[in-house]
């Protein structure tokens, strides 16, 4: 998988040099989608094992200090080490906070135990966790990420180009979802930039009701384009770049199903961003059992439809991230 | 990548050159519904003049492709590779910028040497088929002031450091280079301005 590695790596926040490491790392994927209650957990949770159960070795870490579920999800009760000693400064590396699930090839990184005074790291610190995350001896990092567009959380989204939008089929979910989507753009294509007078205008552009009346980010890219051609080519390369996933789940519909494909259309024609549809998850009394005690549903329910359902996100996220095979031979 | 207003039919669709009638009908009919009034997809992120913009664009891309003699003329207009229908619109920006840069290549009346006048403007707009609603839409600009840009009513117009903004929205919109059209342009204002103050305040 030595391909993928290049493909994982974000170029704006970490710009490659002679201090990058040759060797191998693992393929951070970064879970959100700015509401909470839509699944992300269940998604990570469940992508992990269904990674892991395929023969990957898997990290699921829990991103979200101030509303820590994944070891819940995941049937481990009292992980004992977590993020939060990483934040304390406690731990130096990540490494050495990862814990055993009870499914083979998939470790934990919790985030219980948070101190209630400083529960995020601050920006320094997270990008160290970034890169730590990265170092992982792994296949696969998923990273559970909180609700809402701070830059604590869409920070973790820039950790890897594969980071997957969850949605439902609800207003709420697509408002915040296209607020984390924007957030997650502007704040990429900040790093991108050099020029401190375009770095400016993008600063300008991520509130909303700028005088400008910069609305999308065509509209960014003409102003830019404007200031600096060279800035401008570059705008159009971290566009091209950032490839957003997306997964729907407790679809119910034939119309939730297609929902995917509509946000993907309206990524390109307002964001000029190229989303992929990974797939949705179906409203399943399974899942909800699973969750209740407290295992995956692709355990503890293998042959439901959302297990089933979140096994091919699974394979697609798999092709797409370069196309390898799963080591254990789970044909399509 | 490309506004709404430079896309062919095929990026409308968001289908490939060489997609089948049925690829055609499904897309039509995603799309459709993806901008419809009441879309969920569409919700807290797209204006309802905007969907209503892509919806008409859709069914004018729909009626050509979907007859097999339309497309067959329509795909001829398109030429090898280039980008938008001619007519429509020529050149992308990028290759304006370039083609201005290298002094070769094929030029239409858009990049022509001369000044950038309120005519040259107008003549630029009815090209890509836009009227000044649309273009206040996209550009914030009040439409009666886009008016008077291309009619050069400089002293109808508010003071210079907003003219300069107005004229390079306007151009930006029209794919061309604002910073050229707004020097130029500016050159052009600021010779003519003192001129109209003095014959518009004889009048009144």
């Amino acid at each position: 998988m030595s391909a993928n590695l290049e493909r994982s790596a974000i170029p704006a926040a970490e710009p490659a040099g002679p201090g990058r490491a040759p060797r191998r790392s693992a393929i951070a994927i970064p879970v959100g989608g700015g509401k909470g209650g839509v699944g992300k957990t269940f998604l990570v949770a469940n992508l992990a094992t269904a990674l892991a159960k395929a023969g990957y070795r898997v990290v699921a870490a829990d991103a979200d200090l101030e509303g820590a579920n994944l070891h819940t999800c995941l049937g481990v009760p009292d992980p004992g080490p977590s993020l939060a000693d990483f934040v304390a400064g406690r731990a130096d590396n990540v490494r050495e906070l990862l814990v055993d699930t009870p499914i083979p090839n998939l470790r934990i990184l919790a985030a219980t135990h948070g101190s209630f005074g400083a529960p995020q790291p601050g920006q320094a610190d997270r990008v160290r966790l970034m890169r730590q995350l990265r170092d992982l001896d792994a296949d696969f990092v998923l990273l559970d990420l909180g609700a809402g567009t701070h830059p604590a959380v869409i920070d973790y989204f820039m950790i890897g180009e594969a980071g997957i939008v969850v949605i439902t089929p609800e207003p709420t979910s697509l408002e915040n979802a296209y607020a984390f989507l924007r957030a997650a753009f502007y704040r990429r294509l900040q790093l991108a930039m050099l020029s401190h007078s375009v770095r400016d205008v993008v600063a300008l552009a991520m509130d909303e009701r700028n005088e400008r009346g910069i609305r999308t980010p065509l509209d960014l890219l003409r102003e830019v384009r404007a200031l600096d051609p060279a800035e401008g080519a570059r705008f159009v390369e971290t566009m091209r770049a950032f490839r957003p996933r997306l997964v729907v789940n407790e679809a119910r519909t034939a119309e939730d199903v297609k929902l995917g494909f509509s946000v993907r259309s309206v990524c390109r024609k307002f964001f000029g961003i190229e989303a992929e549809y990974l797939g949705y998850v179906n409203h399943d009394e399974a899942a909800r059992r699973s969750v209740r005690s407290r295992r995956p549903v692709v355990e503890t329910h293998p042959r439901s439809d959302a297990a089933i359902y979140i096994e091919r996100v699974a394979r697609k996220l798999v092709a797409g991230l370069g196309g390898a095979d799963p080591p254990a031979g789970d044909a399509p | 990548m490309k506004p709404l207003f430079e896309q062919d039919h095929y990026e409308v669709l968001e289908i490939p050159r060489d997609a089948g009638p049925d690829g055609i009908e499904r897309a039509y009919r995603l799309i459709l519904s993806t901008y419809a009034e009441d879309s969920l997809a569409t919700y807290s992120m797209v204006r309802g003049a905007d969907s209503a913009a892509i919806r008409e664009r859709v069914e004018t891309a729909y009626r050509v492709l979907s007859d097999a003699q339309a497309r067959r003329s329509y795909d001829s207009s398109l030429g090898g590779g280039r980008p938008a229908p001619a007519g429509e619109f020529e050149e992308t920006p990028e290759i304006a910028v370039e083609a201005r840069r290298a002094h070769s290549g094929p030029f239409d009346d858009l990049d022509e040497a001369g000044e950038y006048d309120g005519a040259r403007l107008r003549r630029a707009r009815l090209r890509r088929g836009l009227d000044f609603e649309e273009i206040a839409v996209r550009t914030k600009v009040n439409s009666s002031y886009l008016a008077f840009l291309e009619e050069e009513r400089f002293a109808d117009l508010p003071p210079r450091v907003y003219v300069r903004g107005f004229v390079m929205a306007f151009a930006a919109c029209l794919g061309l280079d604002s910073t050229v059209v707004a020097a130029s342009y500016m050159r052009r204002y600021d010779a003519e301005r003192p001129r109209q103050r003095r014959r518009f305040s004889r009048g009144t």
